[in-house]
């Protein structure tokens, strides 16, 4: 796959990869990568842009772990006084029977963030919480969480919790957007080999001007989902209103977009349980349904724009500025 | 009018484009007759190609559209990040197009690395002012996507050359002085290895520019025939032969860098059109904003690129189909907003929304078609068999 990251992002990205890869079950792998030492220094451009490309490397080896929430968490962490890596935010999710809360990855011996907006941010032990888990495909362990408003320990009125909730959301949204365009770049290097080892009619499908039209638009929407994500990360507080929910409606309709052209080169094979194509889809498919749909975050956004008519562009001085850092 | 009283004064803004980005801003706020004669919806293209013109004259005289480029091609140093910070800026100060200076962007840099510098010298300060404009005859009735097939010839003559054959889908002939030409040196057979760029007089005798009026009513492409035009040795573009490394000069630059221009006034629509637009819309405003955020920073890494003196190469694909998908997804809202588009023309404000909406259903065509983009991809990044 091709690629516009900065060769140290690169590094980070492959290094990141291959310690997924081969972490012993009941090891962390967030601790082998430094990954902990990293979230203390997300003001530093290099600490942050190797912080987030661990999740494009979640995404790619369907790795799973507690980073999306320890993150989300981090801007709490001056408030409630937690080190990196004791306190993981629960994401409030939509749900047929109202607002739930899930955590991802395994949170044994963490502590819980709640940060409700209108009633600020509590927490609690993982162990005082019921956690069901949610079949979700995908490799992806995802647990409801079921708590009794009485265990909760409130650390931050709401006054206290709305800039970190802004940031925390900021830094979920595009870590999300990059595990997205991981699960994407997974399923459309599987779809683009199988392109050029199967054979109908006495050629590669590959050959096909048809297919091979589907995986050139598939690696476009992973190219300019790239580009926005890692212009997130670049420009981080210089960001412009709403960036963050731009990058993350860009990932899910992009993200979505790829796992479907990937499934039509694929053919029935990726239709199978057998074959891995269904993970990279079901993870596209769940992560897209945490801190706002693209479906939701594209709607709101239009609206916003068109009643408060501001122009959502990220000013040309930023962008100058941050292509330095 | 201080900042070009002399090199020291212009060496602040040209070895800083962020302070250069800052002093134009505050050029613009006093809001100069120039811009506001140019910066509103005109429906005429005539009068847009003029109005463009008159505020080039004013920011060259005012030393702004003189950033970017070179001393010796009338310029005051800098690079294209200065170009592309000018045009961000007057498209947002409500500029519609760059309308014919797109060439500038598109033809300027090649013929300044390529051209024989005493001519350009001359020539290009006038692009540079809006004095005099160019156009690119590449394209032929024969050879469109296959452009190493074409036929218009160039034959050794008294010392020069004289061209005759036939160019179409030439964007601004009618209201260009000068012309790239692509014409073949060589043999048929010999493909791309024969062609040889020359600048050809517009003006001379032997040139007929028929304005083609197309479907959104503008009239900004043309065909335009040669018979027996005769040519300088000096406006030979390159070495004879080296007439494909133009075109691929040209093409490598252009893909890479034009999406940022381009998308500016697109992004200038979307703000022009705010006021038409309803909730049921909404959707497909936000996918638009999407589609131009991309088109956006990845444009705007071709620019770095550029500036950085490389070329995207053929990942210039991509800046091409994310500009076309924006301009696209915008349109598609402008269609949905705007009652009048599809019925009627009331208005410049009106006409120009249906010119744009039309258009951006070509803009998968030129400029080389989504399927040679799509094949580039395919080919060179993906390696399929």
């Amino acid at each position: 796959m091709t690629s516009v990251v900065a060769s140290s992002d690169r590094e980070f990205l492959d290094a990141a990869g291959a310690v997924l890869r081969s972490t012993a079950p009941g090891e962390d792998p967030l601790e082998a990568l430094g990954w902990w030492d990293l979230l203390s220094e997300l003001t530093d451009h290099d600490a942050r842009s190797a912080a987030l490309a661990l999740f494009r490397a979640q995404g790619r080896e369907l790795a799973d772990s507690v980073a999306l929430g320890a993150l989300i968490a981090q801007p709490y962490l001056a408030v409630t006084g937690h080190e990196p890596g004791q306190l993981v935010a629960a994401i409030a999710r939509r749900s047929r029977r109202g607002e739930r809360l899930v955590v991802v990855g395994d949170v044994t011996d963490r502590t819980l963030l709640v940060d409700r907006p209108g009633r600020g941010a509590a927490v609690v032990a993982a162990s005082k919480v019921e956690l069901v888990r949610v079949a979700v495909p995908g490799r992806l362990a995802l647990h409801e969480v079921r708590v009794d408003d009485a265990e909760l320990a409130p650390v931050a009125t709401e006054d206290e919790a709305v800039a970190a909730r802004a940031r925390g959301l900021f830094l979920g949204r595009v870590a999300a957007g990059l595990e997205i365009l991981g699960a994407a770049e997974g399923t459309l290097t599987l779809a683009v080999a199988h392109a050029g080892a199967r054979e109908q009619f006495g050629r590669p499908i590959g050959a096909f001007q048809a297919v091979r039209h589907l995986l050139a638009w598939a690696q476009t929407d992973c190219v300019a989902l790239e580009s926005v994500v890692t212009t997130a990360v670049r420009l981080d507080d210089a960001a412009p209103p709403r960036y963050s929910e731009i990058a993350k409606a860009l990932a899910g309709r992009n993200g979505r977009r790829v796992c479907e052209r990937s499934m039509q080169v694929l053919g029935a094979i990726g239709f199978t349980e057998e074959h891995d194509h269904h993970h990279f889809h079901s993870r596209v498919l769940a992560l897209d349904a945490l801190l706002g749909t693209s479906a939701e975050l594209t709607h709101a956004l239009g609206a916003w724009c068109r009643e408060t008519r501001t122009d959502p562009a990220t000013p040309v001085t930023a962008l100058l500025a941050s292509a330095g850092a | 009018m201080l900042h070009i009283t002399g090199s020291s004064e212009s060496g602040p803004l040209r070895d800083d484009a962020c302070a250069y980005a800052v002093a134009f801003e505050e050029w613009l706020a006093t809001r100069p007759a120039a811009l506001e004669a140019a910066a509103h919806p005109i429906a005429s293209y005539e009068q847009r190609v003029a109005a463009t013109s008159a505020l080039m004259r004013v920011l060259y005289d005012e030393g702004w559209a003189r950033y970017g480029w070179p001393e010796q091609l009338g310029g005051l140093g800098g690079d294209i990040v200065h170009r592309a910070v000018m045009w961000e800026a007057l498209a947002r100060h409500g500029l519609l197009s760059m309308a014919v200076y797109e060439h500038l962007e598109v033809l300027a840099p090649t013929l300044a690395a390529l051209g024989n510098p005493a001519l350009m010298a001359r020539l290009l300060p006038r692009f540079l002012s809006g004095t005099e404009t160019w156009s690119q005859g590449f394209s032929e009735p024969d050879a469109g996507s296959d452009l190493a097939s074409a036929r218009t010839r160039a034959v050794a003559r008294d010392g020069g050359w004289a061209i005759t054959g036939r160019k179409i889908w030439t964007s601004w002939s009618r209201y260009a002085t000068w012309c790239l030409v692509l014409a073949r040196t060589g043999t048929t057979e010999s493909r791309h290895r024969g062609l040889t760029a020359f600048v050809v007089d517009l003006r001379h005798p032997g040139v007929e520019v028929r304005p083609i009026v197309q479907a959104n009513g503008t009239d900004e492409l043309a065909e335009v025939t040669f018979d027996e035009v005769p040519v300088d040795a000096e406006r030979l573009v390159g070495e004879i032969g080296g007439g494909w490394r133009v075109a691929m000069h040209i093409l490598a630059h252009e893909r890479g860098t034009y999406g940022w221009f381009r998308h500016n006034f697109l992004q200038r629509e979307v703000l022009d059109n705010l006021s038409l637009g309803a909730p049921e819309g909404d959707t497909l405003l936000g996918n638009a904003l999407l589609d131009l955020a991309a088109i956006r920073s990845s444009s705007f890494a071709g620019v770095r690129a550029h500036a950085a003196d490389s070329v995207l190469g053929p990942r210039a694909a991509f800046v091409k189909l994310m500009l076309a998908a924006s301009e696209q997804a915008v349109n598609d809202w402008v269609l949905a907003s705007d009652p009048d588009l599809a019925v009627g023309v009331q208005d410049d404000h009106v006409a120009v929304n249906r010119q744009e909406y039309l258009f951006s259903r070509i803009v998968t065509v030129y400029g080389g078609s989504q399927q040679m983009q799509l094949d580039t991809i395919a080919k060179q990044i993906l390696r399929l068999p």
